[in-house]
């Protein structure tokens, strides 16, 4: 019954699902325009998924265990930084690790902390927040106003981010560095200072968003949760033109074809579930085939910088 | 930092040195830290997996399909390309020599099981081979590609051993036995060793020599180390690229082919798991060097079958095994990047 | 033997920067040794000499982007401590490089904004950086659009952009980094009128430029730097032409032998209607058509960018043209024509960045040896490797060219530009040549390579093979080319014989005059 419950319904949980997507391609599209490439954002992702859990556990409130979940992936992406800025290592390969590091990581403390406990202990959680009863409005209300406090966040940031980079000094400094370092470092931009903090942001928020899976989306922690989204989010950076606002778009879209591939598993019974499932994989690949040659990606991207001196 | 350049630059060797044992020391740490004591968990690791026949026969066992499927990482890295899906091509390699040896079990042995194989090879091409074809025309990162193709494998392994593959008693996820005839025999009774250990080998004398001496090996280095100048130089970048995860995903499926032949017998969930992502850390050690390929991929099957032990003995997570991947790709980029530094300062 | 520069006159004034004894080392290399100069006050001083004797690391270390080795610099006096291109601005020292430091996805505003701490951040106002831009480029006639998009600038517009953002941050000591390299005739004349009215305004302009015309044409004073060392100093009114190149190279060089004027053979080349679009879709060049024979040398000529480039890409088989047809011995190009196949037929290609697209920079000289022959059979049988046969070439490379190599195994990276060059042409000889695109051939080398690949050059014409000689440099083209081809303005004109036209003439197509 494709009607208006359905649709409702179908909306509101886009923006859910397209959270963690939101805030990982919005770090990486920082950190990509720096000039930046951090393959890793799986690994990060898990980590600050395992955190937040962890955090939530110890502090009582899912609030520490976002803090928790931003601090560690601030490190592990300090950790690619100091190998992809200074040592000027092959990016893809130290993001390589940080996937790998961050299963490894986030399943082994998993284990010898709450995995270890039985029985498994609840993890306090974020609510969706019930915006002033607007939440009851037909049809706008679920969808725009019934969302978890992080998804308003993760929208915000978006709009920050935005003016950040096309209004402010700072973001006219970033883009330069992201596409001539060369240039930028003559004018006298440091350079590594700002693909440091951008690829540390970038970590954070991508930590943010798999705090968001374990925390809000789904109260828990389970080994390999992350399921491929840290991939998709890199995807969204490209389907959004290395813009903030393009980045929640494209994550919003695939956040609407996860909700959608969920219930029309149930409306098509006859169809083995596991098609629909394999949907979202396969919108990110045609995502790429179809915008590749249209979008420009920062020119210095992937490539280290070395000063002449 | 120029301190310790200036000392690595007195000696090759001195920056792999320096990063192997720093790793040594981190996964010491990580141990540590969590309670353990990594004087015994090293003697645990190395009682499970060198300790006994037993145990070295199933280091040898993990030994083949890392070695196969790190070969074809190597073989794509050379150019440059990163091949990050080896999971999903071992699985379609897999689903088709199944197939081919369910769609033919009356053949014998002689033929079926080399068609069966070439069924496997191909069904890792193809599986490889489009993330190629979408990197050459439409400049789509492979990386992304592979990987998400590696979840749609995924999903529809598990589809075809529930649906069309199901065994025909229906009670587990799982295919039918594969005939006789395509089994690889074992190579020592009592353990799960196998012929496909040979092959292995063999493939890995292929891939050096093809990589030294054919036009194919040179065009793969000539693309990865400059694109610009192959195309000048006549080198067909695209194609190149296409056949470098073509082939790439045919040994990863040759892989998937030789696990069902000699271990598994049939398809189910979960067969392969991780090793795609682990080959990744074998080739990088190896230096992308395929006649180093064996050698590491014997050291990451000992740290794989030495872990079940760590856990089994010592309560040590098994995950800690990616953890020591993570290291030693970290090690291996710290090392590399320290002795350029050293050759060109 | 150069004359001895002991006592250099002094600027006029007191000295508004004084470099003592600057010296920087690469490895083993001088780039820069012991120099010693002094800038006045509204004075334009030259820095003249070839390429690679140490002008732009000099340059390099005043602007911050190079930290001497030894030496001091004195700016109005008092010692300045340069370590970083900060430093250099806040000092007043404003550089416009040869490669410009221009970001193309920015607009002109944004691009002289850069780095600009005294903007407030947030939110950006331009609107300051706008009026200051008007009005450097009022007071200089050198007009600019500040919210034009850069990449849609031209060459001289770009550069125009460059010393607007130098101007703008209250540069009182401008460095030009060979400015006229990328100008046509009237664009470097504006150039230099807006460089004598800066001087009058009390800036110091230091011109860095290989080309004595550009010295003369606007310099006070010139310093003659010569492998790192500054060999010679004087005013420009005490002296000519032919002493500044005996300072600046040191040595008589052999002209090349004469031509022999033997008629053209077999027509190798035809091009007839072809257009040429570059990267971004605009069209570099439209009707080119000519032909090219057994035995000549056609040189185009023209400005960077004008479609040299594409013109020797589509005549390679890596990019078809937009329009028109291309035919080679016989048989015309078409979409499916592919660079290995002309190879093996005996078209081939000395591309015009080496580094880039002519050579494997981490790969042995023998390995190298192969990158453009793998359709040669005597290397590549049924797809198996002949390394041998490779190794024993480069051998003969290193050999018969001279070049400065410890073996065939050698790493690219380890030979000089000249040697490289010397490699990759060496390579390109191989059996079979029957036409050879040269594209740039000899830009960047030191002065006994030049002389040698152009002997090389005349040699292979004298032996019946076709050349297509890409050249931006006239002293080059009018001493070995047979006829020219002009590409400038959009529009390819002629080919002419060199007999039958002036050099003016050739500025001018080369400037888009008709």
């Amino acid at each position: 019954m494709l009607d208006q419950v359905f649709f409702v319904g179908l909306l509101a949980s886009a923006f859910r699902f397209a959270a963690p997507l939101m805030f990982a391609a919005l770090g990486e599209t920082v950190a990509q325009r720096a000039g930046v490439l951090n393959v890793g954002l799986e690994g990060i992702m898990l980590v600050g998924a395992f955190l937040a859990v962890l955090g939530a556990w110890w502090t009582g409130s899912p609030w520490g265990g976002l803090l928790l979940a931003m601090l560690g992936g601030a490190a592990m992406a300090g950790l690619h930084a100091f190998l992809s800025i200074t040592l000027r290592a092959d990016q893809i390969i130290s993001g390589i690790a940080m996937i790998v590091l961050g299963l490894g990581i986030s399943g082994y403390g998993f284990r010898l902390t709450l995995g270890a406990m039985s029985p498994a202990p609840t993890i306090p959680a974020f609510a969706p927040l019930k915006l002033w009863g607007l939440a009851k409005l037909p049809i706008v209300g679920p969808i725009l106003f019934g969302q978890h406090l992080l998804v308003y966040l993760a929208l915000i940031i978006a709009v920050a981010l935005h003016v950040f980079l096309y209004r402010t000094r700072w973001g006219l400094d970033l883009r330069a560095v992201g596409e001539m370092p060369a240039a930028a470092d003559a004018a006298g931009i440091s350079v590594q200072a700002a693909r440091y903090s951008s690829v540390i942001f970038g970590g954070a928020m991508a930590a943010m968003g798999g705090a968001y899976l374990s925390t809000a989306q789904l109260s828990g922690f389970v080994e390999n949760m992350v399921s491929g989204r840290g991939f998709i989010a890199i995807a969204c950076v490209v389907f959004g033109r290395w813009s903030p606002i393009g980045a929640v778009a494209a994550a919003l879209f695939f956040g609407a074809a996860e909700a959608a591939q969920v219930r029309l598993q149930t409306l098509n019974p006859d169809i083995p579930y596991q098609f629909f499932v394999m949907m979202p994989y396969l919108l990110a690949v045609i995502f790429l085939i179809f915008l590749a040659r249209r979008s420009r990606m920062p020119a210095a991207l992937g490539v280290p910088f070395m000063p002449p001196r | 930092m120029n301190a310790l350049v200036n000392l690595l630059g007195r000696s090759v060797y001195a920056g792999p040195a320096l990063a192997g044992f720093g790793a040594l020391f981190f996964i010491g740490l990580v141990i540590t830290v969590a309670g353990f004591d990594p004087i015994a968990a090293l003697s645990a690791l190395l009682s499970q997996s060198l300790g006994s026949v037993n145990g070295i026969s199933e280091v040898l066992v993990r030994t083949i399909p890392l070695t196969l499927t790190g070969l074809g990482i190597t073989v794509a890295f050379r150019a440059r390309m990163f091949n990050v899906g080896g999971d999903g091509q071992i699985i379609f390699g897999a689903i088709a020599f199944v197939g081919c040896g369910l769609l033919f079990p009356t053949l014998t042995g002689w033929l079926l099981l080399p068609l069966a194989v070439i069924a496997g090879i191909l069904g890792g091409a193809v599986w490889g081979g489009i993330a190629g074809i979408l990197r050459a025309r439409y400049n789509a990162s492979e990386i992304i590609v592979t990987i998400m193709l590696t979840y749609v494998a995924f999903q529809g392994l598990a589809w075809a051993i529930r649906g069309p593959l199901q065994e025909s008693s229906g009670i587990f996820p799982r295919s039918e036995a594969i005939p006789e005839a395509i089994k690889l025999g074992l190579l020592l009774d009592g353990s799960r060793l196998h012929w496909g250990l040979f092959i292995a080998l063999g493939a890995t004398v292929a891939v050096t020599l093809a990589l030294r001496y054919t036009s194919f090996g040179y065009r793969l280095d000539a693309i990865g180390e400059s694109p610009l100048a192959a195309r000048y130089g006549g080198i067909g970048d695209r194609a190149t690229v296409i056949l470098s995860l073509a082939v790439s995903g045919g040994l990863a499926g040759l892989a998937g082919a030789v696990e069902i032949a000699g271990v598994h017998g049939r398809l189910h969930d979960a067969f392969a798991e991780g090793t795609g992502i682990t080959a990744i850390a074998v080739a990088l050690l190896a230096r992308l060097n395929p006649i180093f390929v064996p050698l590491s991929a014997a050291m990451f099957a000992v740290l794989s079958v030495g872990v079940g032990g760590l856990q089994r003995q010592l309560g040590i997570p098994f995950p800690l095994v990616h953890i020591i991947e993570g290291i030693v790709i970290l090690a291996f980029l710290v090392a590399t990047r320290l002795q350029r530094d050293a050759v060109e300062g | 033997m150069a004359p001895a520069s002991v006592t250099a006159p002094k600027p006029a004034s007191r000295p508004v920067l004084e470099l003592n004894g600057i010296t920087k080392r690469f490895g083993a290399l001088a780039a820069n040794d012991d120099i010693t100069l002094a800038l006045g006050r509204g004075e334009v001083l030259g820095l003249l000499g070839e390429n690679g004797a140490g002008k732009s690391t000099l340059m390099n270390i005043l602007a911050g982007l190079i930290l001497p080795d030894a030496g001091e610099i004195l700016i109005e006096g008092r010692l300045a401590r340069i370590a970083a291109p900060r430093d250099a601005v806040s000092l007043g020292i404003g550089m416009v490089h040869q490669h410009f430091m221009i970001v193309p996805t920015l607009s002109v505003a944004e691009n002289i904004a850069l780095g600009n701490r005294t903007l407030r951040p947030l939110p950006l106002d331009l609107s300051g950086v706008r009026a200051k831009i008007r009005q450097i480029t009022d007071d200089l006639g050198l007009p600019l659009d500040p919210d034009a998009a850069t990449a849609r600038l031209t060459v001289g517009e770009q550069q125009r952009v460059e010393i607007v953002k130098a101007l703008s941050r209250d540069a009182r000591i401008l460095i030009l980094d060979e400015p006229t390299a990328v100008l046509t005739r009237d664009e470097a004349s504006g150039l230099f009128d807006a460089v004598k009215a800066l001087a009058q305004t009390g800036v110091s302009v230091i011109l860095i430029s290989h080309k004595l015309e550009d010295i003369f044409a606007v310099c006070d004073r010139v310093a003659v730097l010569r492998r790192g060392r500054k060999v010679h100093e004087t005013s420009t009114k005490d002296t000519d032409a032919d002493g500044l190149v005996l300072a600046m190279v040191g040595e008589s060089i052999t002209a090349p032998a004469a031509r022999r004027n033997s008629p053209p053979g077999k027509l190798l080349l035809e091009l007839d209607g072809v257009a040429l679009r570059r990267g971004d879709g605009s069209t570099a060049v439209d009707g080119v058509s000519f032909d090219l024979h057994a035995g000549e040398i056609l040189a185009v000529a023209g400005i960077e960018g004008n479609g040299q480039r594409e013109l020797a890409e589509a005549i390679a088989g890596l990019q078809p043209p937009e329009a028109g047809r291309i035919v080679y011995d016989g048989k015309v190009h078409t979409r499916g024509t592919r660079t290995m196949e002309l190879r093996r037929r005996g078209l081939r290609l000395v591309p015009e960045d080496r580094h880039a697209a002519g050579m494997l920079v981490d790969k042995s000289l023998r390995e190298n040896q192969l990158l453009s022959h793998l359709h040669a059979r005597r290397y590549n049988r049924a797809g198996w490797l002949k390394r041998r046969s490779a190794a024993r070439d480069a051998q003969t490379v290193i050999a018969d060219f001279d070049v400065r190599a410890t073996s065939s195994n050698a790493v690219m990276r380890s030979l000089s530009g000249g040697n490289q060059q010397k490699m990759v042409l060496g390579r390109e000889l191989a059996d079979g040549l029957r036409l050879l695109i040269a594209a740039h051939p000899t830009r960047g080398l030191d002065v006994r390579t030049i002389a040698f690949i152009q002997r090389q050059l005349l040699d292979l014409r004298d032996r019946g093979i076709a050349i297509l000689l890409i050249s931006s440099d006239l002293g080059e083209i009018w001493q070995f080319a047979d006829r020219i081809l002009v590409f400038g303005g959009g529009r390819a004109h002629g080919p002419i014989g060199v007999t039958e036209t002036t050099p003016s003439e050739i500025g001018a197509w080369m400037a888009g005059h008709a």
